[in-house]
């Protein structure tokens, strides 16, 4: 028998695995769940009455599984949580490209007021545009892309002051 | 059996390029692939019987560049060229530089492709054949008042379209005055993007449209005949993502009337060889001439899955001037198929594309279950190309039975490392509307929305799935700086030999 941990959904998740002859018994969040080998990477189950089909493979440090179709990724607690760089939503003073790709236009200009929703840039990945629009509403205080420029995802291409969110009459 | 031709470029990557392949081994015929810098280790490249390298993963700078194909052709002695679909598929100077060379273009004539290739001039044709149309701007111009006069008279919502269009690309649904101006702009840079052309033009929208196509084929000696239809109304961001045949919307009378007006489009373009005319079906039963797509369909296996025929097979046959087959002037629909894209996209994010290697790969077996697939393990998926990685097919006698085993196929399909729409699709072919045939063009805006991609419930699983995979790893022989558990080649393990001796040393 041996103990694993996992980070799932920015949670750490304990486990005990033991074979079981061909089959592989998992017992974690309280339950025991038995994986039966199926392949290559390939496994099923059988819960609550109706068969799983699982997919799981290790590749640099991340777990990729697909359950019935449901894909999740997991890693080991002890990997360096890297940052998908995407800005969240609490950053939005900052405007990323969804995706690696071509900065098609640049919507805004330095100095112009921008209000939430108000469409900032857009790019092109796999032959299609996607607009960003701005999260928050605010003042555009520096682009540092132009059109046809490459962007990554970690590179803001527009940077926002934002507006204190009282500043209105209400 | 003489061969048809000696030898055939497949123009294409991916999945329709290994497709046309298997057509061509069916035939005896050796084919040549071609690939660009990002395609050196690609599945089609090896498909295929030789390889020709044609420049960088810029398509503009490889799969689109004609001179190349035509100076890889030459340099193979292939004497015809399969351009697949998209990329040269329908620009009439590939197929005319062919006539040019002496090699054969399978596919229609430059005038035929060119004719149906604009879409505005198509319509002219076509509303002089008789074949039902939807209103809108008669011409293209870059004149957004022309626009604007055009959406008002046919009415909002408008749809704008790229005159050299398709796929989706170029495409924007406007549904009031103000929206317009930014629409027209943003097809009009997609479009010229997309293909080189940036005209755009205007017609009205049709709410809640069946998209109906039917299959089409033609040989040189005056034979034109339809393939019957598929239903293609699953769509996101106007791409259609499940395809099935029959359509729950034709019966026999409306497929009678609607096939002979696919004919009738066949005829009034001239049309040889494979193609596909695309109508809208509103909810009363009127039907209105979309456009003729002139190359073979991403969904062209569900026609296959039904009729028991080779759709690739046979432009290859009209090509090299054969008559139609006896199959194809008798044909039957028998039992329901029904087709999933499987995109490099991600489902659960508003279908974003999605990069990176496929680290695990595997495909569902059974009976009546078909994959057509471009990818396999340790492919690179990048952002140079289009999406689609591969299809699945499934036959079944009837549209519940089918729907229950693509879940079933879907689910034993595993891709990992790039994500995909698998359960995206598992949801919608589980909705009450598409189980009941429900399915309009708008079904995924408006069965979908609040769909549920909550991971909570898969905690458990998926940790359990990890922790039989960490101790399930193979053993490491030899690890690359990568970190990737390489498997150790048979050579290595028999060590050092000679052909006819034995290594004495």
């Amino acid at each position: 028998m041996s103990s694993l941990e996992f980070l799932f959904e920015g949670e750490v998740v304990d486990a005990t695995v033991e074979r079981r002859s061909q089959a592989i018994a998992v017992t974690t969040g309280g339950r025991e769940i038995v994986l039966f080998p199926a392949g290559e990477n390939l496994f099923s189950a059988q819960v609550n009455g109706r068969k799983v089909s699982i997919a799981a493979v290790r590749h640099k440090d991340r777990y990729y599984v697909d359950i019935d179709s449901v894909l999740v990724e997991l890693s080991e607690p002890s990997a360096e949580m890297t940052s998908s760089g995407v800005g969240d939503a609490g950053e939005a003073d900052k405007i990323y490209a969804p995706m690696p790709g071509k900065v098609v236009k640049i919507l805004v200009e330095v100095g112009q007021d921008v209000a939430e929703k108000t469409p900032m840039v857009i790019v092109e990945a796999m032959k299609m545009e996607n607009q960003v629009n701005a999260k928050a509403k605010g003042k555009v205080i520096a682009v540092n892309f132009k059109a046809g420029d490459q962007v990554d995802t970690e590179t803001p291409i527009i940077e926002l002051e934002l507006e204190a969110a009282e500043g209105e009459s209400g | 059996m003489s061969k048809l031709f000696n030898k055939v470029l497949v123009a294409n990557r991916s999945e329709i390029a290994v497709r046309v392949m298997n057509a061509c081994r069916v035939l005896g015929i050796p084919s040549v692939a071609v690939y660009s810098d990002a395609d050196a280790h690609s599945k089609h490249r090896y498909y295929a019987d030789e390889s020709v390298h044609i420049g960088p993963p810029p398509p503009r700078e490889s799969y689109l560049d004609i001179e190349k194909i035509i100076a890889a052709a030459k340099a193979t002695g292939a004497d015809a060229i399969h351009p697949g679909y998209g990329f040269l598929a329908e620009n009439p100077l590939l197929a005319r530089r062919c006539v040019e060379e002496g090699i054969t273009f399978i596919g229609p004539t430059p005038d035929a492709i060119r004719l149906l290739g604009n879409k505005v001039e198509s319509r002219l044709t076509m509303a002089d054949a008789g074949i039902p149309l939807i209103p809108g701007m008669k011409d293209s111009s870059g004149d957004i008042e022309a626009f604007r006069a055009a959406a008002e008279t046919a009415g909002y919502p408008v749809m704008i379209k790229a005159a050299a269009g398709g796929g989706g690309k170029g495409m924007r649904v406007v549904h009031s005055p103000e929206e317009l101006t930014s629409a027209v702009e943003a097809a009009q840079r997609e479009a010229g993007n997309a293909f080189g052309d940036d005209t755009v033009y205007l017609e009205k929208y049709i709410v809640n449209p069946r998209h109906i196509e039917f299959q089409v084929l033609a040989d040189t000696h005056g034979n034109t005949v339809h393939v019957f239809e598929r239903e293609c109304s699953i769509q996101r961001r106007h791409q259609k993502i499940i395809e099935e045949s029959p359509s729950v919307a034709v019966d026999d009378q409306l497929r009678a009337r609607m096939g002979a007006s696919a004919v009738k489009v066949a005829q009034a373009a001239g049309y040889v060889n494979a193609g596909t005319v695309e109508f809208l079906l509103d909810a009363t039963g009127n039907y209105y001439f979309l456009e003729m797509n002139t190359r073979i369909q991403v969904e062209h296996p569900v026609t296959e899955m039904v009729t028991g025929t080779d759709l690739v097979v046979e432009q290859i046959r009209i090509a090299a001037g054969e008559r139609l087959s006896e199959a194809f002037l008798n044909l039957a629909q028998r039992g329901h198929a029904i087709e999933c894209r499987i995109y490099a996209e991600d489902g659960e994010n508003n279908f974003m594309p999605s990069t990176g290697e496929i680290v695990h790969y595997s495909e569902p077996v059974g009976p009546g279950i078909r994959v057509d697939s471009g990818v396999m393990h340790g492919s690179q998926i990048t952002i140079d190309y289009d999406p689609v990685m591969a299809k699945l097919i499934v036959h079944a006698p009837t549209r519940e039975m089918c729907i229950n085993k693509m879940i079933s196929a879907l689910n034993n399909y595993k891709i990992l490392g790039v994500r995909t729409s698998k359960k995206f699709m598992i949801d919608c072919m589980s909705h009450e509307a598409f189980r009941q045939g429900r399915t309009y063009t708008n079904f995924i805006e408006v069965n979908m929305a609040d769909r549920d991609i909550s991971l909570d419930g898969y905690r458990d699983m998926a940790v359990a799935a990890a922790s039989a995979s960490a101790i399930s790893r193979p053993k490491t022989v030899a690890s690359g700086g990568d970190g990737r558990v390489r498997q150790p080649s048979p050579w290595e393990a028999i060590g050092p030999w000679q052909i006819g001796d034995s290594i004495d040393e």
